[in-house]
């Protein structure tokens, strides 16, 4: 499909990787820049250049990564021109119908060719893809994109209405894949171009349950058994580190040491307060007397700061020195946290794509030979 | 119009019933069963009685059979039967009545003197008190429930990589390490396994994964796994995938410590002088031997040489330590896909490969898997669903350019005519970047 040498050539279809939210296809043309708001980028520096390669901007700032395309890689980075199908499905699809080398498969429609890519992935050279889209426009660019990728030998891409025309194929196919506004309508065409010499299956595609009870009833109609059905969902993990969780004792003594250092400055604010009185006032209990209010309380005095704070025009006392010893304890930056990393799944997630009812068609019961009668002679019985 | 077949169709396992397979069966009451079949033998299903196992011998896969005196007879499929709704409601059915008259010895009378079970059960069905006021929807219920336990018929389950998968994971879903049909699907595709790869494998889930990358190389591409033993090791889920050799012929398998570049293997003796051999058994020993020997040097000289495309992983062991050693033997641009029952081990991992230079993009998820019963009036998610697939972790190599800078690394002023003439010239202009660097930005 893709190149699978180990550098860049010239003409290769690339992807560039800008972020997880931005990645688009890129055909190496030298000649050709790349301009975005990573960096520019000349296509002839590509060249000869390892894929996976981190490759920095001309100017400097910025770089991006070219990677080799994968059906995967393309589903992220195709343009679309339909609503596409994402890995989840198109995995659970795959696996469902076992579709592998050598398989032979019918997809309809083709729409912006996400599916298709998979499966050519898949059944190799040895397999066929037989692909039918109804609206002119998307089969011509989905045909050039398959011409582009090298699929053209293993896909066939066919500009038409399977559920009014069908697929042109007879007991042909392994599976089939419809993806259709009303799948009902091809599942008799469905029917006649699976092969019926061994089982096989087929997967219906609808974002409604009225059209899955649709299908239901036309698959059982049409004689496929094991009709189920699944939906499949992604839930992308956020992955961040963060410190260790704190004990609440932790917290409450945090608490306790704010609540002391409190009790501390209040009663630094008091002393600080009376050495103040006592130093304007030669009698140290009289201002204080006289301010105790009625009911006993003392009231604290407000004190200006840095006036008379235990400041280097006198020597501490011992509580004083204790004091301080707290208030720089509690000042002091806490070690930092041992990290643990924690994962949650991201806040707003893929609800719903589409309900995938699969069925299957068991080989046909084998036909008893006909007795002959008396009436045919003795002529051997005719072959069915 | 039929489109021309290609040449050669490959296929991993034959299309149908193949005498040495041990494949899947499905009994009446809704259980796999696996057993082996071989050609002249009897294949005994207990209840269900024996049978020739010849009468399977190239029938394609998916049939029911009734077993009629060891031999089987094709049953027809039975499409989903429209049931109507009629205004019949519990309302009046009491539970603890004694319903069914049949006693347990007229029963097994019953199924002694051969009656088929469509008998017995229709018989159950006209003695039942409370039949009749059963719902439509209830009887067929109840019908069901009887066929399952007296029905002597199987059908046989394709040996397709979904219904092993889901065998297994159904019968002891630990031993495959919670490795769901979804979760298995997607590993496949982020790895891009495909006919023609090549890829590195370390499978601690009994070797589903392994199953999973041949079934999708198609018995083209190579595949080395490594793992703790000193002997070949036992991957159980390929037994039931009934691979052709040619299928299986892509696997060799090294241990962690064969895999090792910086250790030599000790290995017995290969080279002794001609006249020190004594006989044409110990000649024949010595040339088995170094065909060993031979074969494991080159399997190492394979790993070595890396450029492989993808790096798969369902492992005991804890994974940084494992993508660290063999991702030096990975192509650029090749996946790195790693699955756990755990996402803690996952988140542990992403936080490592985040931080280094050499992987893009690591991102974890986790499956979610929904089935629902779709039966005309009876459409509803199924009752019993599965918990848990485990979680992925995706990311891809990428050759580092340590040249290279953020778009929002230190920006550098040219010095203009009125600046003060500081050293360097430059003025910072500081940003919030992890990378920043303060290269000079010409080249």
């Amino acid at each position: 499909m893709w190149s699978t040498a180990r550098e860049i050539a010239a003409g290769d279809t690339v992807i560039i990787w800008l972020t997880r939210e931005l990645v688009q296809p890129l055909v190496v043309t030298p000649g050709k820049d790349f301009n975005s708001k990573f960096g520019n980028y000349r296509h002839s520096d590509f060249v000869g250049m390892p894929y996976g390669s981190k490759v920095g901007s001309r100017t400097g700032k910025g770089f991006i990564h070219v990677l080799r395309p994968t059906p995967e890689l393309w589903t992220l980075a195709l343009p679309h021109r339909t609503q596409i199908l994402y890995i989840a499905d198109i995995s659970l699809i795959i696996s469902y119908l076992d579709i592998r080398r050598g398989s032979r498969v019918i997809e309809a429609g083709t729409g912006s060719g996400s599916f298709s890519h998979s499966v050519a992935r898949s059944i190799g050279s040895s397999g066929h893809l037989w692909s039918y889209e109804f609206h002119e426009a998307r089969a011509k660019k989905a045909k050039e994109e398959f011409a582009q990728h090298g699929m053209s030998d293993i896909v066939t891409l066919t500009h038409q209405n399977v559920c009014k025309d069908g697929f042109n194929l007879t007991d042909t196919v392994d599976s089939v894949f419809l993806d259709l506004p009303a799948p009902w309508d091809a599942v008799e065409h469905a029917k006649q171009a699976l092969r019926k010499d061994r089982t096989t299956r087929i997967c219906c595609f609808s974002p409604c349950m009225e059209q899955v009870l649709r299908t239901v009833s036309a698959l059982n109609d049409a004689g496929f058994s094991d009709i189920t059905m699944y939906e499949t969902l992604v839930r992308p993990q956020d992955v961040s580190p963060i410190p260790v969780l704190q004990s609440i004792n932790d917290v409450a003594d945090k608490l306790k040491k704010a609540e002391g250092i409190r009790e501390i400055k209040r009663l630094r604010q008091i002393a600080a307060g009376q050495r103040h009185n006592s130093n304007n006032n030669n009698d140290p209990h009289g201002e204080k007397r006289k301010r105790t209010s009625s009911d006993g309380e003392q009231e604290v005095p407000l004190v200006a700061d840095g006036e008379d704070s235990g400041n280097g025009k006198r020597l501490k006392t011992d509580d004083e020195d204790m004091m301080d010893d707290v208030l720089e304890d509690s000042a002091a930056p806490a070690a930092t946290p041992a990290k643990i990393s924690l994962s949650k799944t991201i806040p707003e997630v893929r609800g719903h794509t589409s309900y995938l009812t699969f069925a299957t068609l068991l080989p046909s019961m084998p036909i008893p030979p006909a007795a002959p009668t008396a009436a045919q002679g003795a002529s051997p019985s005719q072959g069915f | 119009m039929n489109a021309s077949t290609s040449t050669a169709e490959f296929n991993t396992r034959a299309s149908s019933v193949q005498s040495g397979n041990t494949i899947l069966l499905r009994l009446p009451n809704g259980d796999p069963k696996a057993v082996k079949i071989d050609k002249d033998c009897n294949v005994s299903l207990g209840r269900l009685g024996s049978f020739y196992a010849n009468e399977l011998i190239n029938e394609p896969f998916g049939r029911t059979y009734d077993i009629i005196d060891k031999k089987l007879t094709l049953i027809p499929p039975r499409s989903l039967a429209e049931v109507e709704d009629t205004d019949a409601t519990n309302e009046y059915i009491n539970d603890g009545q004694f319903v069914q008259p049949l006693t347990l010895e007229e029963i097994q009378a019953l199924k002694q003197s051969g009656a088929h079970a469509s008998e017995i059960i229709k018989m159950q069905i006209e003695q039942h008190a409370n039949y009749s006021l059963k719902t439509e929807y209830s009887k067929e219920k109840y019908k069901k429930r009887k066929e399952a336990k007296y029905s002597k018929s199987f059908t046989t389950i394709e040996p397709t990589l979904f219904n092993v998968c889901e065998y297994w994971f159904k019968k002891d879903q630990t031993r495959i390490r919670d490795i769901r049909v979804d979760t298995l699907s997607q590993i496949l595709n982020m790895a891009n396994i495909r006919p023609g790869g090549r890829y590195l494998a370390v499978d601690d889930a009994s070797g589903l994964l392994v199953s999973g990358i041949l079934e999708r190389m198609g018995g083209s591409g190579r595949l080395i796994t490594i793992g703790n033993s000193d002997s070949p090791p036992a991957y159980p889920v390929m037994v039931n995938m009934n691979f052709t050799a040619e299928t299986v012929a892509p696997l060799s398998s090294l241990n962690w410590a064969t895999a090792d570049q910086s250790h030599t293997p000790l290995v017995p003796p290969v080279d002794v002088a001609p006249d020190q051999i004594k006989s044409e058994r110990q000649k024949s020993r010595l040339n088995k031997r170094k065909a060993a020997t031979d074969l494991l040097f080159s399997i190492r000289e394979e790993l070595f040489a890396g450029e492989f495309d993808a790096l798969v992983v369902a492992s005991e062991y804890e994974p940084f330590s494992i993508v660290e050693k063999l991702v030096p033997y990975l192509a650029g641009s090749a996946s790195i896909v790693v699955q756990s029952p755990y996402g803690q081990i996952l988140s542990e991992l992403h936080s490592k490969l985040r931080a280094l230079p050499g992987y893009l993009c690591p991102s974890v998820t986790e499956v979610w898997l929904r089935r629902y019963q779709v039966l005309p009036g009876r459409t509803h998610p199924t009752m019993n669903t599965s918990g848990t697939g485990g979680f992925i972790l995706h990311a891809i190599k990428i050759y580092d350019d340590e040249n290279a800078n953020a778009i929002t690394s230190f920006r550098r002023q040219k010095p203009t005519a009125t600046s003060s003439s500081s050293s360097s010239g430059k003025i910072i202009i500081a940003s919030d970047t992890l990378d920043a660097s303060m290269e000079d930005a010409d080249e």
